[in-house]
């Protein structure tokens, strides 16, 4: 019985990395670039995913005060895709749910952090897959 | 004399009371529809006026943004002066936005035009003013806070554009429904009003096939009991009549002229209230009545006197009249001699002018009141032209009756002999009235030749 356990869960753990990164277009390795919209290119990459979320989900004010927890970062800036959460992020700004992206920094100031992007900041780059 | 046809009269008017209740209804119903679709349609066109109005105030808000990035990263005056103009800019129409959406109640868009707008101004107080103030101090802090407004204002005129487009939707779903409602009503409308005037056409079919059989009954009678000419020694005889137009009823006018004993000749016109078979019958009753009494009694008052009486027992109606004219003629000496009950349509026309003979008494079959005769001794050329009320109420086009002054001018302007007399009283009566003759029109006219010619 134990040992029926236990080979469900190595295959429960084995499987929800697949299950996470099935609904992401991006895919860990990715070299991508950070671009935001036109009205104000700019990104805002978050220290944790839920933060993210919290920001397009909040109003003005709760948006206000998770702002000391992003950094904005110029519209350009490159990195590399290490994880991704498939539509985990909605908002009335979006049609349809967005994913949340982890990226570590490779250029700019923020060079070598790892913080989590809205899905539509992230732009893979031409023979970005590794 | 005539009277007209009550309950055929009645129920077309009804008909055509309906049929035009029924327009009236058709034709409002399509104004009330255009008018609807008209606000409607309106409406859509300030909603969609707001949109771009909305478009216009989004480019104006990333226009004071750019603006500003491009003073913080230049420090030229240019960007400040692009600013402001932007900024003004945006506030103008911002304000034609509002107007719109007041005169159209849209209290929800208002409300959230009014937090974009809401947002932008604590936008300008919390990140625009500072850098203005201080270019160089470019502080992370404010680029973060301007990438929360921008990101909020967008949200914030997704939401507004959401609103003007489902109003539009609806307005747009509005104008389908009137223009589906407005499709059934006049198919309804012209449903109930063809149907009312297929009803219409076959009652008013129906109603002149009717008065055509009755007209043509009516007809076969009065040429079947009118006497024809009958020549008197001495006398020149004209006649003429003309039934009314069709679609109205013939009435019951009659005229004779009869020979009695010896030198002695009846003459009677007669004009019969109401008209129709019944009219038609009584005319056969009148011109064979009237001579049977004028075979035993020679003077027109008597004869007057006694067909009242008959006339009254006979026919028993108190509505039905006669208005008429005995005369006893003497074809050797010329003497006339007439009663004229209610009569005022007789005339002698001789060498000096046309007179209207006088009424010597009451209409026969209204009351009993004496009948009276008088005498009149013709000359040769002398005319006696009776007619019937045909004649001096025929009207022209603005409605005025000829009357028995007009008349007279007629006689005397006829031709000379007494057929010609005739034929001329009955064109001019034509050329009056135009082509529809009102009522029935008889003409007796017993002209007086020249005695010595005769005699030679």
């Amino acid at each position: 019985m134990r040992k029926a356990v236990s080979v469900l869960l190595v295959v429960f753990w084995a499987a929800a990395p697949i299950a996470v990164w099935a609904d992401c277009k991006e895919h860990r390795g990715d070299r991508v670039v950070l671009y935001s919209t036109t009205d104000d290119p700019s990104v805002l990459i978050w220290d944790s995913r839920a933060r993210l979320r919290s920001y397009y989900g909040a109003s003005f004010d709760e948006a206000q005060a998770l702002l000391p927890h992003a950094i904005l970062v110029a519209p350009g800036t490159r990195g590399t895709v290490i994880s991704c959460v498939g539509d985990y992020i909605e908002s009335p700004l979006f049609q349809h749910p967005e994913e949340a992206v982890g990226v570590t920094i490779s250029s700019g100031p923020q060079r070598g952090v790892t913080r989590w992007v809205l899905g539509s900041d992230v732009r893979v780059t031409p023979n970005g897959h590794p | 004399m005539k009277n007209e046809p009550l309950a055929n009269i009645t129920g077309t008017l009804l008909i055509t009371a309906f049929l035009l209740v029924t327009l009236a209804f058709a034709v409002q119903g399509a104004f009330e529809t255009r008018t609807e679709i008209a606000h409607t349609f309106s409406r859509q066109a300030q909603i969609q006026q707001a949109q771009i109005e909305l478009e216009e105030l989004l480019r104006l808000q990333i226009d004071e943004e750019n603006s500003l990035r491009g003073y913080s990263l230049t420090r030229d005056p240019f960007y400040v002066a692009q600013y402001h103009q932007a900024a003004a800019g945006y506030d103008a129409k911002e304000q034609v936005i509002r107007g719109i959406l007041h005169d159209q109640q849209l209290s929800g868009a208002g409300v959230l035009l009014g937090a974009y707008s809401a947002l932008q101004s604590r936008w300008r107080g919390e990140v625009a003013r500072p850098l203005l103030r201080n270019p160089r101090a470019r502080l992370v802090a404010l680029d973060k806070r301007n990438k929360l407004f921008s990101d909020y204002e967008t949200r914030t005129v997704a939401d507004v554009r959401a609103a003007l487009a489902a109003v539009e939707a609806r307005l747009v779903a509005s104008t389908q429904n009137q223009l589906n409602r407005s499709a059934y009503v006049r198919a309804f409308w012209v449903l109930i009003f063809g149907t009312l005037a297929l009803l219409f056409n076959m009652y008013r079919s129906r109603l002149n096939r009717e008065l055509e059989q009755e007209r043509t009954i009516t007809e076969i009678l009065q040429r079947a009991f009118r006497s024809e000419s009958v020549p008197l020694p001495h006398c020149e005889v004209g006649s003429a009549y003309c039934s009314a137009t069709r679609q109205l009823a013939v009435g019951g006018d009659v005229f004779d002229v009869y020979r009695l004993s010896g030198n002695r000749a009846l003459i009677l016109i007669a004009d019969i209230s109401g008209k129709g078979v019944d009219a038609a019958v009584l005319t056969a009753f009148i011109k064979f009545m009237v001579r049977a009494i004028a075979l035993r009694h020679s003077e027109p008052a008597a004869i007057l006197a006694e067909f009242n009486e008959a006339f009254s027992k006979a026919v028993g109606n108190p509505y039905l009249f006669v208005s008429m004219f005995v005369g006893v003629l003497d074809t050797a000496t010329f003497r006339l001699e007439y009663g004229s009950a209610g009569h005022d349509c007789a005339y002698l026309r001789r060498s000096n002018g046309v007179e209207q003979l006088s009424v010597t008494g009451p209409v026969v079959g209204v009351m009993e009141e004496p009948f009276y005769s008088k005498i009149i001794d013709l000359e040769p050329g002398d005319t006696l032209v009776l007619t019937t009320d045909g004649l001096t109420e025929v009207r022209n086009r603005d409605g005025k009756p000829l009357q028995s002054a007009g008349a007279m001018e007629l006689i005397e302007q006829a031709g000379a002999h007494a057929q010609q007399l005739a034929d001329d009283l009955v064109e001019a009566a034509r050329a009056r009235s135009g082509p529809r003759l009102r009522d029935d029109l008889a003409i007796l006219a017993i002209r007086v030749l020249d005695t010595e010619r005769v005699y030679a």
